[in-house]
């Protein structure tokens, strides 16, 4: 019983920390790709975490279910935004390819429609 | 003379008017104060009345069915309006749609959006939702596929005067129950005694139901109709 509460609060407590890396990364990172990979990594796993501490927290068999539900639909949304939010910011040239050194994408442009 | 005859008929008419006015306005009750309101009645004996647990919803399909009945009919003057001035004969392709994988993702997660538009729609009378709520995600699904796959997919797959069958048959429903409640219960839009069952179940609370369905197909397929109106051929190029 107590010990269902003891891991719900820590994987709450982990996702939320997760989170404020999150801002961290979204306020000191240079560019708009790395910014994007903070948005995109960090966020995706601290909501996963929030969800399934919730779910342990109450502990009811179609309640749990639904939220876990929730946090697979996050595990598919957020990369998938973020990569449709990366790639139009490549093709609009947000930040201009010259600047940087190498520029793998480039090759895989024009392949998938 | 005719026009002495037009005043006489209008007096006429005027008295009727007045007459029913009063008639309906003498059944109402007592002014008892603001602390013993028709919220307080509601609240008190919603549940026993209607059958619905959510008493917001009582209140919009029930108490209120009417003037739900004016709301609906004001999205479908705003959709007539739009179509009339918006509309073209052909659609034009205004994108190839997002990128390959944006297409498989969302082909995953779309089934699970209109699984919880639907599930919003039927549980409007016992969960907070209802009808315009749950309509709006079924519109927000036909938006997606313009967006993600190109306008040309949705056009292709329900075209607009299935949405339009779907808008129609939303709003007859409506007013088929309001009859019903006519012809059986003895007033416009009264809740069908017969639909009633038990209190918390899936099909219980009279015909809000029903209604909630008709009005959620009504809301869902005319917001697509107005989003399919109003775009342009803007983007040109995928991203």
């Amino acid at each position: 019983m107590t010990l269902r509460l003891i891991i719900s609060y820590f994987l709450m407590i982990t996702g939320s920390a997760f989170a404020i890396v999150t801002v961290l990364g979204l306020l000191r990172f240079p560019d708009v790709y790395t910014r994007i990979h903070a948005g995109a990594v960090v966020l995706t796993i601290s909501a996963v975490l929030v969800t399934m501490g919730t779910a342990i927290y109450v502990w009811d068999l179609f309640l749990s279910a639904k939220i876990v539900l929730i946090g697979i639909f996050f595990l598919f949304s957020n990369p998938m935004a973020t990569h449709a939010i990366a790639r139009a910011s490549y093709k609009r040239q947000i930040a201009l390819p010259e600047e940087y050194e190498i520029d793998a994408y480039s090759d895989y442009l024009g392949r998938d429609a | 003379m005719n026009k002495l005859m037009k005043k006489i008929m209008i007096s006429v008419v005027l008295t009727g008017v007045a007459f029913a006015l009063y008639q309906n306005f003498s059944l109402m009750p007592e002014y008892q104060g603001l602390n013993e309101g028709l919220s307080n009645y509601i609240i008190k004996s919603g549940l026993n009345d209607t059958g619905s647990l959510n008493l917001i919803t009582a209140v919009l399909y029930d108490y209120r069915a009417f003037d739900s009945l004016g709301e609906s009919t004001v999205i479908f003057g705003a959709v007539s309006g739009i179509v009339l001035i918006l509309s073209r004969k052909m659609l034009p392709v205004s994108s190839k749609g997002l990128s390959f994988i944006v297409k498989r993702a969302l082909g995953i997660m779309t089934p699970f959006i209109a699984l919880f538009g639907f599930y919003v729609i039927t549980h409007g009378h016992l969960t907070p939702g209802g009808g315009f709520q749950g309509g709006v995600i079924l519109a927000a699904i036909s938006i997606i596929f313009s967006i993600v796959y190109g306008s040309a997919f949705d056009y292709r797959r329900y075209s607009p005067q299935t949405k339009t069958l779907f808008e129609t048959g939303g709003a007859l429903t409506f007013l088929g129950l309001g009859l019903a409640g006519i012809l059986m219960e003895g007033a416009f839009l009264q809740n069908l005694g017969f639909l009633t069952a038990e209190t918390g179940t899936l099909i219980s609370a009279g015909s809000i139901p029903y209604i909630n369905i008709g009005v959620g197909f009504k809301v869902g397929a005319g917001l697509a109709i107005i989003f399919y109106s109003m775009i342009q051929k803007t983007f040109e190029e995928d991203f």
